[in-house]
């Protein structure tokens, strides 16, 4: 990717050549041709910048204390030169390659998140979009792998990174019929900790290797036809492929670290190799209409039917135990493949109708369909010494699994008033599904889930004037069948929100918001509440050019209780609270100026705590201080404490203070 | 191989059919949009020029705006009057520069200031949602994300992923709320924006997920190993979602789970408690009883890792 970065910075230095004085028979040639330009899209006055845009770069410390691992896993910002920052813009005088380029790029010189981005098009011959972004995911809490090993990157750890890459491309942007091509690849690699598993009896920590990658390919048209029609065809396949791997060597003893029988177990190597291959091909049609100006209509439809193949090898030594025949080895050899096919079928269709000035109505279908059909075998050789046979354990099986979703859903909205609009609605959701059913199923090999939800709509738009606005959400729901236990159920829905123009410079704005979910089921027994309510305080005065303030508070609770049989099948009940305060703030004020320069300073940031059954705490205070220096540079320094603490695991907890300084160039 | 069921296809051919009409219907054009006025300049239009005399800064900056097209262009039938196909006539306010001889659209009612914006922009690809987006429910203009005359590297609408996280945030304040948690998707960082998961025009699928693919839901985007098919699905990832176990916005517990413990995750369905027909809901039997008092039970990942569907195991162990 640095040459990625290269080239957005050398494309601003080829864009603008010198020009060659022009040859009289080619300036008579040239003339008319400039005239046509001028006509479609004037160019920039000879006195405009051809490009503008910033670059902020700068110098970061990083001083941490506690657990770094935390620090890495919920920040991850590292020390050294960084380039934060490239935007710019370039309008194309001569228009030859394109007519304008705006190119970004954040992130660079080994932050976690890099993105980069540009766009250029040329008016009615291309659009070309290319994004890129490479995400660091890195997590290695002790808490949530084994509590018991309160340090360092143990089980379920990962240090990855997931790269994004799209290109797109569409050709006559604007005209009647628009071809398009893109281009998509998702891909993660890097290396975590995870466990080789055998049977119950032991897991095993060893170092894994994870590489995958997803290619898209896609192309279409675009039909608009006199704003009345739009339709895109569009074909596009897929290309999937995971080579995770694991490879281990050494004395290993496991999770399980007490004797069975006797015998301690050990893994003393394992060779593990992913190699899943997939591929997809998928069709999609889809429409808008509006055949008289009191209806619109739209329909989209899509097959695909993606396909994995699978190869799957493992050779492990060491001591193990197979319990049901109670033997003892010393080794076993896996080979596991398989395929598995997913046809599936998507479709929606609907149309918003108002048969009066006041009155519309809306009504969609949509229908999901994934059908799965698959395959897969595993044949476990075990080896009593290493040149001694054992028994073999094949497990195959060849099953279909099918899931349909379908839902139907009238909206009718009604202008009481120039200011108040009224709605109300009906949703009715139903589906099903057939799943394979668990190991201990003792009603065959597959499961069978059905979804039957009815669903009822209301809400309100109240706009008392040009300062006062509120939104009214209500959602209530009974369910006759659900698929999961955790599901809604029977449950109600409300969101309000509004926004007042206190004065020309102060607006307040607030949001409250409930979601209640009950299941009575004598064998569930689930209720779930959560409710958030926020209030934001914008104050600008004189149009924020001396001082701005942003200011929110934002409080939020969440109660959930569920039956469930715990230890030796004795019930228990599975309740989680959580109430937590989250505050965050903005204030931005221009100093006082010299030369012609004005000086601002930042400070706020946002701080999150909360009580019930993990009680935490995070703070990511920051001020920043912009001293221009002349016209196009300015000196910025900021300094972030990023502050974490959690009641149970105090251990996790960390404290960092990030300074960084740099310089702001821009044109 | 399976094939897709019979209503299905009847749904397609309904579409098709529908569609047909559509096209008819558009030909004939009983209450089609109003066609462009006519090439002939009736005499309440001022032209664009006029509107520069007093309104520079908007016109020179428009000159770089994408809607500069309809200034230039003969598609939709405005060249030279620019201004006017959304501020209407401006030949009496030219005359009398009151604020109340013209049109504005961003004082209208959010209805008629759609009706504007949809005068052009009717049936475009991203707007296949448009109808059942809760913006257009809620009545959320175009006006109130897209700012027509500005001008800059944001063009109408904001590009960076700061910007548009902060032009989300200024109506969803709580949901901002939530990524100033510990455990979240990379927002306040600047590496993703709202629209990276949510397409503000709606979709058809709930919230307003973008699509990605073949209809996929957008988390496959950027987590493509997770989008399967796998030989051993776990049904909540395709029957309910990532949300089924995840809180994407922001959670205070690891990896962004609903619970603080990842073994209540997997225990609140593999409760090992069967309701009874009909109302039997799927995964109540776990696959195996442990001993939960051991630290190595207690988390379900250690062994049953890859939970989101596995290649080679039906107990998701590898």
């Amino acid at each position: 990717m640095r040459y990625l970065l290269a080239l957005i910075l050398i494309v601003p230095a080829l864009a603008q050549q010198p020009e060659q004085p022009a040859k009289p028979a080619d300036q008579a040639a040239a003339a008319p041709a400039q005239t046509e330009q001028k006509t479609e899209s004037p160019a920039p006055a000879a006195t405009e910048d051809w490009i503008t845009g910033s670059v902020d770069f700068g110098y970061r410390w990083v001083s941490d204390a506690g657990n770094f691992e935390s620090y890495r896993s919920v920040v991850n910002l590292g020390q050294g030169p960084k380039l934060t920052g490239i935007d710019f813009t370039i309008l194309d005088p001569n228009k030859r390659f394109f007519d304008r380029l705006d190119a970004r790029a954040y992130g660079w010189g080994g932050d976690p998140y890099s993105t980069a981005h540009v766009d250029a098009r040329k008016l009615g011959i291309y659009d070309f979009s290319f994004d890129y972004s490479n995400i660091a995911y890195f997590n290695a809490l002790p808490s949530y792998s084994n509590p018991l090993a309160p340090a360092g990157f143990d089980e379920q750890s990962f240090d990855t990174h997931r790269r994004n890459t799209s290109l797109s491309l569409d050709l006559r942007p604007g005209k009647t019929i628009v071809p398009y091509l893109a281009f998509d690849r998702n891909s993660g690699y890097g290396h975590g900790i995870d466990t080789w598993v055998q049977d119950s009896n032991d897991e095993f920590a060893v170092p894994t290797l994870l590489r995958d990658s997803t290619n898209n390919y896609r192309g279409g048209i675009r039909i608009e036809w006199c704003n009345c029609l739009h339709v895109t065809l569009e074909v596009g396949g897929t290309t999937f492929k995971d080579d995770d791997q694991a490879t281990f060597s050494g004395a290993n003893y496991g999770d399980n670290t007490t004797p069975l029988l006797g015998q301690t177990l050990e893994l003393t190597s394992l060779q593990q190799a992913y190699g899943i291959r997939g591929s997809s091909i998928y069709t999609k049609a889809l429409a808008t209409a509006s055949p008289f100006s009191w209806l619109n209509l739209y329909g989209q439809f899509l097959f695909s039917e993606p396909r994995i193949d699978v190869h799957y090898t493992d050779l492990a030594t060491g001591n193990f135990a197979l319990l049901s025949e109670l033997l003892f080895y010393s080794g076993q050899q896996n080979i596991g493949t398989g395929a598995a096919n997913q046809p599936h079928t998507s479709g929606n269709v609907g149309f918003e109708m108002r048969p009066f000035r006041r009155l519309r109505i809306i009504e969609s279908w949509m229908t999901d369909r994934y059908h799965d059909a698959a395959s897969p075998l595993d044949a476990e050789q075990i080896l009593l010494t290493p040149k001694t046979l054992g028994p073999d354990l094949i497990t195959a099986a060849n099953y279909s699994q099918a899931v349909n979703y379908n839902q139907q859903q009238t909206d009718v909205l009604f202008d009481l008033t120039s200011r108040l609009t009224l709605r109300g609605g009906y949703r009715y959701v139903w589906g099903d599904a057939t799943v394979l059913a668990g190991p201990l199923s003792q009603s065959g090999p597959l499961a069978y889930g059905q979804l039957s939800r009815n669903v009822g709509l209301a809400g309100l738009t109240f706009r008392a004037s040009q300062k006062l606005s509120v939104n009214l959400d209500y959602e209530g729901a009974s369910s006759d069948r659900i698929y999961f236990r955790t599901s809604l159920n029977d449950y109600y829905k409300l969101r309000a929100r509004a926004r007042y123009q206190l004065a020309a410079s102060l607006m307040l704005q607030a949001n409250f918001q409930v979601l209640n979910n009950q299941n009575p089921n004598a064998a569930i027994q689930y209720n779930f509440g959560s409710r958030d309510n926020s209030l934001a305080v914008y104050w600008t005065p004189a149009g924020g050019k001396r001082i701005s303030v942003m200011g929110e508070y934002d409080r939020s609770t969440v109660s959930s209780s569920i039956d469930y049989l715990g230890l030796f099948l004795s019930p228990a009940v599975s309740a989680y609270r959580e109430n937590a305060h989250t505050a965050s703030s903005a204030i931005d004020i221009a100093l006082p100026g010299y030369a012609g320069l004005t000086p601002k300073f930042t400070a706020g940031g946002s701080l999150f705590i909360s009580s019930g059954t993990r009680p935490s705490s995070y703070y990511q205070p920051l001020m920043r201080l912009s001293l221009p220096l002349q016209k196009h540079v300015s000196w910025n320094t900021e300094w972030k404490y990023y502050g974490y603490g959690e009641q149970f695991y105090l251990y996790e907890g960390f404290r960092a203070h990030v300074f960084m300084t740099g310089l702001r160039l821009s044109r | 191989m399976l094939r897709p069921v019979g209503n299905v296809r009847a749904m397609f051919l309904a579409a098709v059919a529908l569609f047909t009409t559509a096209i008819w219907g558009a030909q004939d054009k009983p209450g089609a949009p109003a066609p462009p006025p006519a090439a002939t300049q009736p005499a309440e239009y001022a032209g664009s020029q006029a509107c520069q005399l007093c309104h520079e800064d908007i016109f020179n900056a428009f000159k770089k705006n994408p809607h500069q097209l309809v200034e230039t262009g003969n598609r939709n039938g405005w060249a030279t009057r620019a201004c006017e196909a959304c501020h209407g006539p401006g030949g009496k306010h030219a005359d009398s520069a009151s604020a109340a001889d013209i049109r504005q659209p961003a004082k209208l009612k959010p209805a008629d200031t759609d009706k504007i914006c949809l005068t052009c922009h009717l049936n475009e690809p991203t707007h296949v949602g448009r109808i059942n987006s809760s913006h257009a429910r809620n009545q959320v203009s175009c006006t109130a994300c897209h700012s027509i005359h500005a001008n800059g590297p944001n063009g109408l609408v904001a590009r960076r992923q700061t910007d548009i996280n902060k032009l989300c945030a200024g109506c969803h304040a709580d949901i901002w709320a939530s990524f100033q948690r510990p455990y979240k998707h990379r927002l306040p960082e600047g590496a993703m924006s709202c629209v990276d998961c949510h397409n503000p025009h709606g979709s058809f699928l709930p919230r307003s997920i973008q699509t990605v693919n073949a209809n996929e839901p957008g988390c496959f985007k950027c987590h493509g190993d997770k989008r399967g098919p796998f030989t051993y699905e776990h049904p909540p990832v395709r029957l309910e979602g990532c949300m089924a176990c995840h809180q994407p916005h922001g959670s205070a517990n690891p990896r962004m789970l609903t619970r603080a413990e990842v073994r209540f995750v997997c225990l609140e369905c593999h409760s090992n408690l069967p309701t009874p027909t009909p109302a039997a809901t799927l995964g109540t039997v776990p696959p195996a009883i442990h001993d939960l008092r051991l630290p190595r039970f207690q988390n379900c990942n250690l062994c049953h890792q890859k939970v989101h569907g596995s290649y080679v195991s039906r107990d998701f162990l590898k």
